[in-house]
């Protein structure tokens, strides 16, 4: 078995004097879909933005294919592959769509026009709006520029905050083909979801969080038949 | 007739002067959210430099560009030896200290330099040229001439290479600036070094016409400013835009009405924006969708 792509262990985060996550333990194995679910306010966006490095972490390690991240600075990181389409989707509203696409792949040196194209042809409609301000699309075309942003990086590891936020049903069918066309090609996600069925249905394995720890873990279908994460999170 | 134009072409020198301020301004704004109050500093950082290499006898040519150096290289000082320490720090606190940095830099300039007021030969000479009964000094087109190509570099550069790309992105929306990549404190340093160079060579140009004295920086940062308020704030058009319609007031009230409210148009055009359009010119309309 080779060493997870992601590897957090014992993680400790706080805003300010309020510590917020209290020993995290987590793993993503490569070519994985691993998805957290959990309540509002457990943590999990807090635990995606330490992976990304804009939240820093006070205690414990992160991992990643093999190297700690604690001294890579967060700009860097999605130099490393490690790409983040944030809650609420934080795209730059004054720039045009096609500039959005563009600054997902600044990293990078080599050509983004194959990327873009393939963007296009997972988002349909952002093809057509690529001249206009990103600040002038929908709440559902604006998740998928941050999306398509997010992918541009060319990311080993794509961690995706609420894919599905406030989005039609049938756009959301849309986003999660999305996310099984990643896993095919090789990309390894970790998805925070509040849809906990929607994010269980795709993904291999999860791990649900309450108040700033990891309440249960297990395989994808034990957490879906399992009675406490129906009664909490899927309503039946 | 000719004496419309002589005030159009006052109000244009000086016009092109506060232009380029306001685009400094505009510059730091955009990439930290920060007013940077010691914007007029810059200016006179600029000119005192090059009055005094020049008075130690170095030629123009040399004298010009290590004024602006010197210019840059404060405004990389202010950035991390007064704005980057200050970390998180809100941004009134940012902004006061600017006000700080602009006290103590006019300190320094008076023990560096002296409290005399200096200006040095334009660069073709002083001869006032004569253009349809209007007098124009030639200084007056390297001023002209000068902001227009500084704004046309900047707008290349924005827009064009891969460090102003990161500018733009910062200024966009900073926190997903740092996730796709870029190192939104380098943006932000080169920010305060582009701004401040710009304003150290409005000084270098402009004070063979305008004379500069440590102390000329405080008018200087109010006036880029109305200008920046009148233009929108965050809009590099409209701080040009602006730049120039704040001079041409300036000149039109000078010239009208009289030179002792020259310096008070500005401020009445703040006024003005705040009551009656407080988002200027060009500035940007919230439309974003949430």
């Amino acid at each position: 078995m080779p060493d997870p792509l992601l590897e957090i262990s014992g993680l400790v985060t706080s805003y300010g004097p309020i510590e917020v996550l209290h020993g995290i333990d987590l793993f993503v194995n490569e070519g994985e879909i691993v998805t957290l679910v959990g309540a509002n306010g457990a943590g999990k966006t807090t635990l995606m933005r330490c992976i990304s490095g804009v939240q820093p972490t006070k205690a414990g390690t992160i991992r990643y294919a093999g190297a700690p991240l604690a001294r890579v600075p967060d700009h860097a990181r999605a130099g490393l592959g490690i790409a983040h389409s944030p809650e609420g989707r934080q795209i730059f509203g004054d720039l045009s769509v096609e500039e959005n696409l563009a600054l997902g792949g600044y990293h990078r040196t080599d050509d983004l026009s194959p990327d873009m194209e393939d963007v296009f042809t997972l988002f349909p409609i952002l093809k057509t709006k690529r001249h206009l301000a990103a600040g002038g699309l929908s709440g559902g075309q604006q998740q998928m520029l941050a999306i398509g942003r997010a992918i541009m990086g060319r990311p080993k590891l794509l961690l995706l905050d609420e894919p599905s936020m406030g989005l039609a049903p049938v756009l959301v069918d849309q986003i999660l083909e999305v996310i099984s066309t990643l896993r095919k090609r090789g990309v390894t996600l970790l998805v925070v979801e509040q849809n906990a069925y929607a994010a269980l249905s795709i993904a291999d394995r999860g791990y649900v969080m309450e108040t700033g720890k990891i309440a249960l873990s297990g395989s994808a279908g034990n957490l879906i038949a399992d009675p406490r994460v129906r009664e909490a999170y899927l309503g039946a | 007739m000719s004496e419309l134009l002589q005030f159009v072409l006052s109000g244009v020198t000086v016009g092109a002067i506060y232009a380029a301020v306001a685009l400094g301004f505009t510059l730091i704004y955009n990439a930290s959210g920060v007013v940077n109050f010691a914007q007029g500093e810059f200016v006179v950082i600029g000119g005192m430099t090059a009055a005094a290499l020049i008075a130690l006898g170095v030629p123009v040519i040399i004298a010009a560009p290590l004024a602006v150096i010197a210019g840059t290289l404060v405004g990389i000082a202010l950035y991390r030896l007064a704005i980057k320490p200050a970390g998180k720090a809100p941004l009134v606190s940012l902004v006061i200290i600017t006000i700080g940095a602009s006290i103590f830099l006019r300190g320094v300039m008076q023990v560096v330099f002296d409290k005399q007021i200096h200006r040095y030969e334009g660069f073709s000479g002083d001869d006032a040229l004569r253009f349809l009964g209007a007098t124009l000094l030639p200084q007056s087109l390297w001023i002209i001439g000068g902001s227009f190509v500084v704004f046309a570099a900047l707008a290349w550069f924005i827009g064009h290479t891969h460090a102003g790309r990161g500018i733009r992105a910062t200024a966009s929306n900073r926190f997903a600036a740092v996730l796709v990549g870029i190192n939104t404190g380098r943006a932000m340093n080169l920010s305060f070094a582009l701004s401040a160079g710009i304003g150290a060579l409005a000084g270098v140009l402009a004070t063979p016409v305008t004379f500069t004295s440590y102390d000329a920086g405080v008018l200087m940062a109010l006036k880029g400013f109305s200008a920046t308020m009148l233009g929108g704030v965050g809009s590099p058009a409209g701080a040009l835009v602006g730049g120039f319609a704040i001079g041409l007031i300036e000149a039109m009230t000078a010239g009208y009405i009289s030179s002792d409210y020259k310096d008070a148009a500005a401020f009445i055009v703040i006024l003005l924006v705040l009551f009656v359009m407080p988002q200027g010119l060009f500035g940007r309309r919230t439309t974003e969708r949430v």
